[in-house]
Parts: structure tokens; C-alpha cells; sequence
């Protein structure tokens, strides 16, 4: 990032290279502004998309396609998926607990925080003053593209790391597996007799329940059926269903008339 | 560096979203819109519509997550196999067989996720 | 371009060199097919056979390969005398901490649980505790460890580092979650060790970049030559070693960056504490002397006062907190914590002596430590482990072999003469004295003083007390537990009398290559 704020102080963007940077630079900002600002933590999520596409086109102005790529692959694909699915897992409408079990805690993080940022973004920007941007465009060429010369280190000077990635991916999966998936036991599978036994069992109603009362006094089967002495047959009302009775508006004629 | 040859990439984005924005913004004028309560309203078998099942307070089933994880596993693989293809000549044999070999244990994931029950929903 | 393109070739791999890592990696995918394929009462003993053949195969090769002091796949890899050496030190305590972890008579089905991912406290939780069976993956993981641990302490540059420092890693915050008893306490602890983990491995990648910044390489070669010769402003550089540093001192427990070690190594499966306390310490330590060495060398004037400022400060805090303490496993993490500060000490004399002294003392550690986790394992009742301290008054009264056995580890923590806790201090407290460090010196032995006070009190309580009602029993160990007790002693002892066999083979080993 700082190299292409470099370069655009610098003036040494093409045009077409500008354009797009000015596109997709208040973008990234909107997104994480948004992302941090947005009540819905789905909404946050999206917004963070956004970022993350931005900084994608950024890499492959950059002349790093492939680190573009990856970017939009993995991090837009697939982390963003993961993010997603654990938002959904903890429930979207939990927010953080306000209760600091170390008095203090919050306050002195953020000033570690700043005071760390701050740190490093003096030296950084002390040392770049010295520094020379190289760019890639000598890298690039060297192997006759970006990819290229990614292929090359990757499949003869890092072969080894790359191969032990491999170990790394092994790993992942079985973590997943081992610490989200419960293995179905034999013995506690039900074959169709035991299914059978349990239904005619003393006890268990075997026929079918009787249907919601949807016709009778309004179209939700949410409303019981009424037994002929006029109680309501608690049965026929699904038991994921709340039972609910119905305002006014709602049992109201629906204007279909018309 | 060139950005000419992002050129066609960039107009196949541009027009997939005129395509988005113009099929949005075009049904609700030239399609028939004679609507009343009953219509508007979502149908669920009469049931107030309820964003489920966040919403109400339950939660995804972790089975999602497991999905989640093992698409990662092997989308990073995926990206392994991208600077690969493009210089699959100039790698020559060696890098099939590193390819190999690195596939070959992505697979022993595969082959432990697939056993255990991993990939079966319910 | 197609000339350039057709020059591709694979670099040259020393294979035999290669071959520790490439059998546990190989034993380790293997494993995980057994889980695949093999049915569920036979995995226990294909993989304990299994996880101990690759080990012994690993450490026979390094034996054989012991004479290679060569740059290969790439100058990737460097396997020179520190890094076979400890190659060959974490197979060896590797095996030792196999046998703990292995161990499934003290309790039915062994420390770790079947199915993790069953809730916490739950009904189904309460019927797969009563039951005899126990999840087998920890030892693929476990080799998966190991063979990314022997990666680390002899990668030759950052980026190689950093991928070993992520497969040996991963591995451990999975096995520290799957404890049979206190789950909830386990998986807490495997989800700080996560989060903060995951914090020092990005610390430490933000400084490979700084580096890479600074110097345009990533091998430590590269980054040697760069200090030697860049005229560019060193800011860049400093931050780079801190941030590195960081990442590394993380894994080693060095304070301030320690606060992770007690709760982990108490809610980790004690099998599992003891493996990490032995072999990541190995693999961290190996990793700092590397980079602090190869690639630091021109900067000592700068970086040996902070560190050893944070040696100093490892050390107190290490031997402070530990007075404090209750559970006799946060006792043992404390006193991690303290040992850290004294191989510190020993990285401090910046000489050939400071290289041989750190590694000898990381393997006479390794083998008391994962000794006495061991002995810890043995105190139980009905709830498991019983690692109170009070608890353990009257122990020598019960069980006079275990208490003695326990009694003498402490005194080789305490560095008291004719164990391996003795000559390993000495030998990294002459180093330093050596090297120039004298200030390092005088903290250890304060500090060594002050960790006596907890060990003694242990023993004193152990054996000065009456058992009472709630004194556990200690359970017989199986032949495995007792296979790793008697190692662990024995080894204690051995290179505390004759120390000068494994003393002869650090010098030997004492040279990095670059």
C-alpha cells in the first residue's frame, strides 16, 4: 500500500493506472469504514468484501496478478465465506460482552495499540525516505511474467516449503474434522426395526396427526385444529411452530376479492 | 506495467453488472403489477415470515463451518496449481511430479474428511 | 523469454540429509490414512507402532547423516552440525514424549478424548467419558509437529521458517484442545495458545517483510551480507529483528511474551505439556540461535542488550511468580518460563561455547522435564489428575519410588550438582562469562535462588507431611509411562556425572554454516 501512495506522490502512474486507482481508493476506504461503522455484522462482512476486492485490483495494478489473484480467490472467496458461516454460528445479533474482566484492559489496549502503530509507522516512513521502490517490473520480466516467476521460486528454490504446505493443509482438515464433526457410531444408528418398534411402542400415537385447522378459521398452520368438543388439538400444530393467535389485520380479508 | 490486457477482463465485469442493475431495474416496469396484501406478503403456509434461523435467536448448524474449511483446504490448493499450470512447459517433469506429490497428499485429506463422514449431510 | 523459461531446474535435494523430516511427514500422511481406512479398534497400536518406527527411523538417519554439513534444496535447507543436532534432540525427546502420551492404562482409553467435538458437559459428553475408546489422531499430529519442528531449526531462510513455524504450529493448538477430563479448561487453552499464537506468527511475518525491505533477501545469507554492506538506513532492519525476534521469543516463553505458557500447559493433556515444554522450547530456541547467528551476526552491539534485558526479566518473572503458585503444573510452566531465560543466557555468550552450552541445556531440560510431567500423570484420583499442591502433601509417605524419583528432578530444576540441571546451568552461565556477560550471570544465579524455594517446598511438602484423607494414590504406571519415567531419570542423572560425552558432541556439532 505504501508503495503505491509512493508511486502516485510520485507521479510515475500511467493514466489508466490512476484512473483506477482513484476508483478503487475511496472504494477500499468506504468498505472499511463501513465495515467498521455498519450495526449488522453481515453488513460488515459485505462491506469488508469490498475492501478486499479494492486491494485485489490494487495488487494487479501493482504488476502482482497473481498476489491479485490470491487475493480474490482465497480471501474474497474463501476466508470471507468462513467469516460469513461464523457469524452465522455465533448468531448475528450477539454483539461482544461489555464486562472487562481486567479493569483497564480495553483502555491500556488501545493505547498499546496506537502507541505501537504509531512506532511503526514513524520508522517506516523515516526509513522509506532512503528507500528506492525497485517495483517489480524486473522481476516480472525475468521469467516472462509475474506467474511465471512465482512458478519458478516456488517449484525450485522453495520446493520444499511448498511441498510441506501440503502437511499444513492435512492438518487443517483434520482439525476441522476433529474439532466440528461428530462421528455417527454404529451402535447408535437405528436400523427401519428399531425405527418400527419405537413407533408401535406403547405410548407413541402410530397414525398419522391430525391436520392445522387452516381452513376453518384462518390460512395459517400455525392455527390448532378444533376437537369436536371445540378444544384446540394441541397436536396438529407443529412443534417448531409457535402457536400464535391472530391480530385483527391478519384475519382480516386479504383484498384478493378484487 | 501494460494494462491493456486487463482491458477485456474489465469490460466483462462492467457488463456483468449492467446486466444486474439493468434486469433490476427494468422487470418492475415493463411486467404486469396488480398487486395486493396476500400477494406481497412472503408465503409460508400462512406463518409470519421469520428470518430463519438466525434471527430468532438459534444458530447455522457447525456442519457449516466444516464445509467452510475444507472449501479453504482446497482452494488454497487450487491457487498451488495456478503459477503451476502456466509454466507447466518450462517446469517440465519435475514439476509434474512435485505436482504430484503435492496433490497426492491434498488427497490423503480428501481421503480422511471422505471416511469419516466429513461430506455426508444429516 | 523461452531461453530463460527452459533454464528451470530442480535444485539439488540431499535426500539422505532430507530423510528425518521426509519419514515423519511421510508417517505422518500415512497416519492419517490409518484414520481413514483402518477400523477404529485397531488404529491404536498400528499407529503407536507406526509414529515410534518413523521416530527411531528419523533419529537413526540423523545418527548416520551426523558428518553433513551441506546447503541443499536450494540453500532452503541447512543441515549443519546445531541443526542435526537438534534434529536429532527432538526425535529422541519425541520419542520419550511418545511413550507418555501413549500411555493408556492410568486411566480407561487414555488422556485424550474420543470425539472433541462433542459439547462439553453434555449428556452424549458424560457417555463418551465412561467409555474405553480415545481419538487416535493425535499422533499423526504429533508427527506433523515434530517433522515442521526439525524444518524450523534448520530452514535457511525466513520464508522456510515461517511454513515450519505454521505446521509445527497448527498441530499443537489442535492437541492441546483434546483433553479427556476438564474439556472446557482444555479447549480453553488451545484457543488462547490459537489467538495468541496466530498474533506472534503475524508479528513475526510483518518482520520478514521489514527484513525484506531492508535487505532485498529473505536467506540469512543474504541478510548477513546485506548488514555487512547496505548502506541503507537501519531502521527498517531493527524493526525487521524485533518483530522476528518477537515471533521467536513468543514460542520460546521468554517474558513478556510468556502470559500464554501457564494456562496453556495447565489445560493442555499433561502428556501433551510435557511434549510441548521439551520439544517446542528445542524448536524455538533452535530457530533464534539460527537467525540470532547466521543472519544477525553484524549487529550484536544492538541487539544484545535487549535481549538480554528480556532474558533478565524471563528469568525473574519466571522465578517470582513460581513462589506463588499452587497447581503443581503451573508450577512446572513457571519454571518453563524461568528455564527460558537461563538458554537466554547461554544464546547471550554470541560464541562457539554460548551455541553448545544452549544445546546441551535444551536437552537435559527436555529430558527432566517431560520426566516430571510424567511423574504428574501418575498422582490421580477419581477426577484424574490431582494437581493441586496440597494435594500432594504426604506423597513420599504412598509412594516413597515416585516421590523420590519427583524429588530428584527438582533438585536437577534447582541445579543442584550431579544432575543435568547442574552442568547445563553451568555450562550456559560460563558461556555467558565467556562472552562478556557477566551482568546475564549474576541475575541467573539470584533468580536460580529464588526457584529453588518452590521445588524445596515441594519436596519438603512431599515428604515431611502425613498423607491425609484427600492425598491421592499414585497410580502403577504401564510399561510405556514407566519406559519414559526411567529414560527421563536416567538421563537426568547421566549427563549430570558424566556430562562430557554429550558435552564433546554440542562442541563437535557447535558450527553454523551459512
Amino acid at each position: 500500500m505504501s508503495h503505491s501512495i509512493l508511486a502516485a506522490a510520485a507521479g510515475q502512474m500511467g493514466t489508466g493506472e490512476k484512473v483506477f486507482f482513484w476508483i478503487f481508493g475511496p472504494l477500499a476506504l468506504i468498505g472499511a469504514i463501513g465495515m467498521v461503522w455498519a450495526r449488522n455484522a453481515v453488513h460488515s462482512a459485505l462491506f469488508l468484501v469490498l475492501t478486499m476486492l479494492s486491494l485485489g485490483v490494487f495488487y494487479v495494478l501493482q504488476a502482482g496478478p497473481f498476489i491479485g489473484m490470491v487475493q480474490i480467490i482465497v480471501y474474497t472467496g474463501a476466508i470471507m465465506m468462513l467469516f460469513l458461516f461464523v457469524l452465522m454460528l455465533v448468531g448475528r445479533d450477539s454483539s461482544d460482552a461489555l464486562i472487562e474482566t481486567l479493569r483497564g484492559q480495553r483502555t491500556a489496549a488501545i493505547l498499546i495499540g496506537l502507541g505501537f502503530a504509531g512506532l511503526v509507522c514513524t520508522a517506516i516512513a523515516r526509513a522509506m525516505g532512503s528507500v528506492s521502490a525497485k517495483g517489480l517490473d524486473a522481476a516480472n520480466q525475468a521469467n516472462g511474467g509475474n506467474v511465471q516467476g512465482i512458478a519458478a521460486l516456488l517449484f525450485t528454490k522453495y520446493v520444499f516449503a511448498f511441498e510441506v504446505t501440503s502437511a499444513l493443509l492435512i492438518t487443517a482438515a483434520v482439525g476441522a474434522m476433529i474439532l466440528a464433526h461428530v462421528e455417527r457410531r454404529r451402535e447408535n444408528r437405528l436400523s427401519q426395526v428399531d425405527l418400527m418398534k419405537a413407533r408401535f411402542a406403547p405410548g407413541n400415537y402410530p397414525g398419522p396427526k391430525p391436520g392445522p385447522g387452516v381452513y376453518a378459521t384462518s390460512d395459517s398452520v400455525a392455527t390448532p385444529a378444533l376437537l369436536p368438543d371445540g378444544t384446540f388439538a394441541d397436536r396438529s400444530v407443529s412443534k417448531i411452530l409457535p402457536t400464535r393467535e391472530l391480530s385483527g389485520a391478519e384475519s382480516a380479508p386479504k383484498g384478493t376479492e378484487r | 506495467m501494460n494494462l491493456g490486457q486487463w482491458v477485456p477482463i474489465v469490460g466483462l465485469v462492467v457488463l456483468g453488472a449492467l446486466f444486474a442493475l439493468f434486469s433490476v431495474a427494468i422487470a418492475p416496469v415493463v411486467g404486469p403489477n396488480r398487486p395486493n396484501r396476500a400477494k406481497l406478503s412472503a408465503y409460508e403456509c400462512g406463518i409470519e415470515p421469520t428470518p430463519e434461523p438466525v434471527g430468532s435467536g438459534r444458530r447455522f448448524p457447525v456442519k457449516f463451518y466444516l464445509t467452510a474449511m475444507l472449501f479453504i483446504v482446497f482452494d488454497i490448493e487450487i491457487i498451488f496449481l495456478y503459477p503451476w499450470a502456466v509454466s507447466f512447459n518450462a517446469l517440465g517433469t519435475f514439476g509434474f511430479v512435485e505436482m504430484l506429490l503435492f496433490i497426492a497428499t491434498a488427497f490423503v485429506a480428501y481421503a480422511y474428511v471422505w471416511r469419516r463422514g466429513g461430506l455426508d449431510w444429516d | 523469454m523461452t531461453i530463460a523459461q527452459d533454464a528451470l531446474q530442480l535444485p539439488h535435494l540431499n535426500y539422505g540429509a532430507l530423510a528425518p523430516m521426509l519419514i515423519l511427514f511421510g508417517a505422518a500422511a500415512v497416519g492419517v490414512l490409518i484414520e481413514a481406512f483402518v477400523p477404529r479398534r485397531s488404529r491404536y497400536a498400528l499407529q503407536l507402532v507406526l509414529g515410534l518406527g518413523a521416530l527411531v527411523a528419523a533419529l537413526i538417519v540423523v545418527i548416520t547423516e551426523s558428518g553433513t554439513r551441506e546447503l541443499t534444496a536450494g540453500a532452503a535447507i541447512a543441515l549443519d552440525g546445531p541443526a542435526l543436532f537438534l534434529q536429532g534432540s527432538l526425535a529422541a525427546l519425541g520419542i520419550v514424549a511418545l511413550l507418555l502420551i501413549a500411555e493408556r492404562t492410568l486411566e480407561p482409553g487414555g488422556p485424550f478424548v474420543a470425539a472433541a467435538a462433542v459439547t462439553a458437559g453434555t449428556e452424549e459428553d458424560r457417555t463418551q467419558a465412561a467409555r474405553e475408546d480415545a481419538g487416535t489422531e493425535v499422533y499423526p499430529l504429533l508427527l506433523f509437529a515434530l517433522g515442521g519442528m526439525m524444518l524450523f531449526v534448520s530452514a535457511n531462510d525466513l520464508l522456510t521458517m515461517f511454513v515450519a513455524l505454521e505446521v509445527f504450529s497448527l498441530p499443537l493448538y489442535l492437541m492441546c484442545g483434546l483433553a479427556r477430563r476438564r474439556r472446557l479448561l482444555s479447549q480453553e487453552s488451545a484457543m488462547k495458545y490459537f489467538l495468541l499464537g496466530s498474533f506472534a506468527s503475524a508479528f513475526f511475518l510483518f518482520g520478514i517483510a521489514m527484513l525484506y525491505g531492508f535487505s532485498g533477501q529473505i536467506s540469512f545469507a543474504g541478510i548477513h551480507s546485506a548488514i555487512q554492506t547496505s548502506t541503507q538506513s537501519t531502521t527498517l532492519l531493527y524493526i525487521g529483528l524485533a518483530l522476528v525476534a518477537l515471533g521467536l521469543l513468543f514460542k520460546a516463553a521468554a517474558a513478556p511474551f510468556h502470559v500464554w505458557i501457564p494456562d496453556v500447559y495447565q489445560g493442555a493433556p499433561t502428556p501433551i505439556t510435557a511434549f510441548m515444554s521439551a520439544c517446542t522450547k528445542v524448536a524455538a530456541f533452535g530457530a533464534l540461535i539460527r537467525v540470532l547467528y547466521v543472519a544477525f551476526q553484524g549487529t550484536d552491539w544492538d541487539f544484545r542488550p535487549v535481549i538480554g534485558a528480556i532474558a533478565v526479566l524471563t528469568m525473574l518473572v519466571g522465578s517470582i511468580l513460581s513462589v506463588t503458585q499452587t497447581d503443581i503444573k503451573r508450577l512446572l510452566a513457571y519454571s518453563s518460563i524461568a528455564n527460558a531465560g537461563y538458554i537466554l543466557v547461554g544464546v547471550l555468550g554470541l560464541s562457539k561455547d554460548g551455541l553448545s552450552s544452549t544445546l546441551f541445556y535444551l536437552v537435559t531440560y527436555g529430558f527432566t522435564v517431560i520426566a516430571a510431567f510424567g511423574v504428574v500423570t501418575l498422582v490421580r484420583d477419581a477426577d484424574g489428575e490431582a494437581t493441586h499442591l496440597s494435594r500432594w502433601a504426604g506423597l513420599g509417605r504412598r509412594s516413597p519410588l515416585y516421590a523420590g524419583l519427583f524429588t530428584f528432578l527438582m533438585l536437577a530444576f534447582a541445579g543442584i550438582p550431579l544432575t543435568s540441571g547442574f552442568t547445563g546451568k553451568f555450562a550456559v552461565f560460563a558461556a555467558a562469562i565467556g562472552g562478556g556477560q557477566s551482568w546475564l550471570v549474576v541475575f541467573g544465579v539470584v533468580s536460580s535462588m529464588i526457584l529453588a524455594f518452590p521445588y524445596l517446598r515441594v519436596v519438603v511438602m512431599m515428604w515431611l507431611s502425613e498423607p491425609g484423607e484427600s492425598t491421592p494414590t499414585v497410580s502403577i504406571p504401564g510399561a510405556l509411562t514407566s519406559a519414559t519415567l526411567a529414560i527421563g531419570g536416567l538421563a537426568t542423572l547421566v549427563l549430570g556425572v558424566v556430562p562430557a560425552p554429550l558435552l564433546d558432541l554440542t562442541n563437535h556439532a557447535a558450527q553454523f554454516i551459512r
